[in-house]
């Protein structure tokens, strides 16, 4: 990391990089603010030919009329509660998962590794409709019988929502990069001390590997929230419906009333924003890690 | 302890692809049995003007949102290299798209082409110009599509070039500062060379993703007008949900899978093994 220059004046290609930084960072946050500010523009300024580009009149009102408009309350709800579920399986049974592939010598250790790996490189669009008509057929489940006929299985229930993407392999990978990194050392003092496996991975091993507990969960929360096409496959009705699916929904049946949907997305969008700037080192470190959204 | 994780992923991942091999060989509407009928969903694909129009289009986007957003990214990530302040807010900001929906993102984008009052449209309306209708036009709607896809997809290729570059050992350019060579000589002769995993990782990753762009055509242009916008992930989904041919968009998802593999073992024999640790 180059620190020169910072007390003397500015050269001219100093400034020029600047300028040109500073207009690619507009660049890149237009949209963002193009999208607040319509969304509290009055519908009659939308509509006129000769609009401004800052509202004349901000309609803070758009916000409490979109949420009346279309169910986004209920949308946020779900989207929230299948990420914190998402969050929450992931970072336990994918930490568990990379510890015992990382650390615990057993036959096959290695085979399973790859197994983890190959997964990885599965594209979503080749699972996909398998893992629909698996959902679609789920054994003894909304009205199937126990060969998956009779019923619609899973689909339009949390489970269907919830389950399949509860682990990744991705996260598996991660953890176990972090758990072999830990010295051996630690490990040795708990089996000397008397711990089982399980505690020695709960206790001693895991509270050193937290920036990759954060990582992971944060990661997790991002795409669970972002996802599109699995919710949009497997539910029908309004009420499981996610944010995402929610307003492209809204698109279709109200896509003229931009000053509702620009609400809604900036309310979809809001949380991920937030959530980034917070956790925006956690963020960087796993993305670096992987390259993979 | 490795049992739920292993569990889960044989049910949704191992399963699925099995099961994806063997529809992809037969005719399958889910309301009735599968039935076997050998080669001939590949066939079928071959007469299929619209798949080979979607293949086409995914390079096309491909080819265009991958090289472009590398070149801006590497660009980028070398200006932000060089120890500014707010450093932190032009990352953050050129980084934001990556974190936020494609959906949003894209019904934000949406209503920027909006032909009558969209934000495009209204600007050139101030220069007296009358905008093309972007993404109801056949020849501007590909275009329109990429340039979101590389305003989408900048922040992750600057963020892993700018990992690599703090990585890259100073006293190098020491050598090279006091032999004389000037920063444009010790950028080709010393960055680049040193970039190229980082820069082979950039496009693997690139092209899986981009190969796989889906959300943003839903939202954007349905593949339209005309199927000049249409990408092989969007006539998968067509061809299993709205016309209920599940073994056909079994098969269609191979090609898929098979392109992809490509470029992961071609990234293989190149990079061999010069990226640590696995």
């Amino acid at each position: 990391m180059a620190t020169t220059d910072t007390r003397r004046p500015p050269a001219p290609g100093r400034i020029a990089l600047y300028v040109t930084l500073s207009l690619v960072a507009l660049l890149m946050v237009v949209p963002f603010l193009w999208m607040i500010v319509t969304s509290l523009k009055t519908p009659a300024e939308i509509a006129s030919a000769d609009t401004s580009l800052l509202p004349t009149h901000w309609a803070f009102g758009n916000y409490a009329d979109a949420l009346r408009a279309a169910p986004f309350a209920t949308y946020a709800r779900n989207s929230f509660v299948i990420a914190a579920s998402h969050t929450v399986l992931n970072v336990v049974f994918a930490s568990m998962a990379g510890y015992a592939l990382a650390r615990i010598r057993f036959r096959g250790s290695e085979f399973l590794f790859y197994c983890f790996v190959a997964a990885l490189m599965i594209p979503t669009y080749t699972k996909v409709l398998p893992e629909f008509l698996i959902v679609r057929f789920m054994p003894l489940a909304g009205g199937n019988d126990l060969f998956g006929q009779g019923g619609s299985g899973w689909l339009d229930t949390w489970w269907a929502l919830i389950v399949p993407g509860a682990i990744t392999p991705f996260a598996v990978f991660l953890f176990r990069q972090f758990y072999l990194d830990l010295p051996v050392e630690l490990e040795e003092a708990a089996r000397l001390d008397g711990l089982g496996e399980f505690r020695i991975y709960a206790r001693i091993m895991t509270p050193q590997v937290k920036p990759a507990l954060t990582t992971v969960a944060l990661l997790t929360f991002e795409s669970s929230w972002n996802n599109f096409l699995w919710p949009l496959l497997v539910t029908r009705t309004d009420s499981l419906r996610v944010i995402q699916v929610g307003l492209s929904v809204f698109k279709t049946e109200n896509g003229t009333q931009w000053h509702f949907l620009m609400a809604g997305t900036t309310l979809a969008t809001l949380p991920m924003v937030l959530l980034f700037l917070v956790g925006q080192r956690y963020f960087v470190q796993g993305f670096a890690h992987t390259g993979l959204k | 302890m490795v049992t739920p994780a292993l569990l889960h992923a044989a049910l949704w991942i191992g399963l699925p692809i099995i099961a994806a091999v063997y529809l992809a060989f037969t005719s399958y509407d889910v309301l009735t049995a599968p039935r076997f009928v050998g080669l001939a969903n590949f066939r079928d694909m071959l007469d299929d003007a619209m798949f080979r129009k979607s293949i086409v289009n995914t390079v096309i986007y491909t080819f265009f949102t991958v090289p472009f957003g590398m070149l801006l990214g590497l660009l980028l990530a070398l200006a932000l290299d060089r120890g500014l302040r707010a450093r932190g807010v032009f990352r953050t900001a050129i980084f934001l798209p990556q974190v936020t929906a494609t959906v949003a993102i894209a019904l934000v984008w949406l209503w920027i082409y909006n032909p009558r009052n969209g934000l495009f449209n209204t600007l050139l309306g101030l220069f007296g110009i009358e905008g093309p209708a972007w993404l109801a036009s056949t020849s501007w709607a590909m275009p329109s599509v990429i340039l979101v896809g590389i305003w989408q997809g900048i922040g992750m290729k600057m963020l892993i070039y700018l990992a690599a570059l703090q990585n890259l050992p100073k006293d190098l350019y020491e050598a090279a500062s006091v032999d004389g060579a000037s920063p444009v000589r010790q950028f080709f002769s010393i960055t680049l060379p040193l970039l190229k995993p980082a820069t082979f990782f950039v496009l693997i990753t690139s092209l899986i993703s981009a190969f796989q762009s889906f959300d943003q055509i839903y939202i954007l242009t349905d593949g339209g007008p005309a199927g000049s916008t249409t990408m092989m992930t969007y006539e998968i989904y067509k061809s299993a949900f709205r016309e209920f041919r599940v073994g056909y968009a079994c098969a269609q998802s191979l090609v898929l899978f098979v392109l992809l593999m490509g470029f992961t073992l071609v990234n293989r024999r190149i990079m061999g093994g010069t990226r640590g640790h696995d």
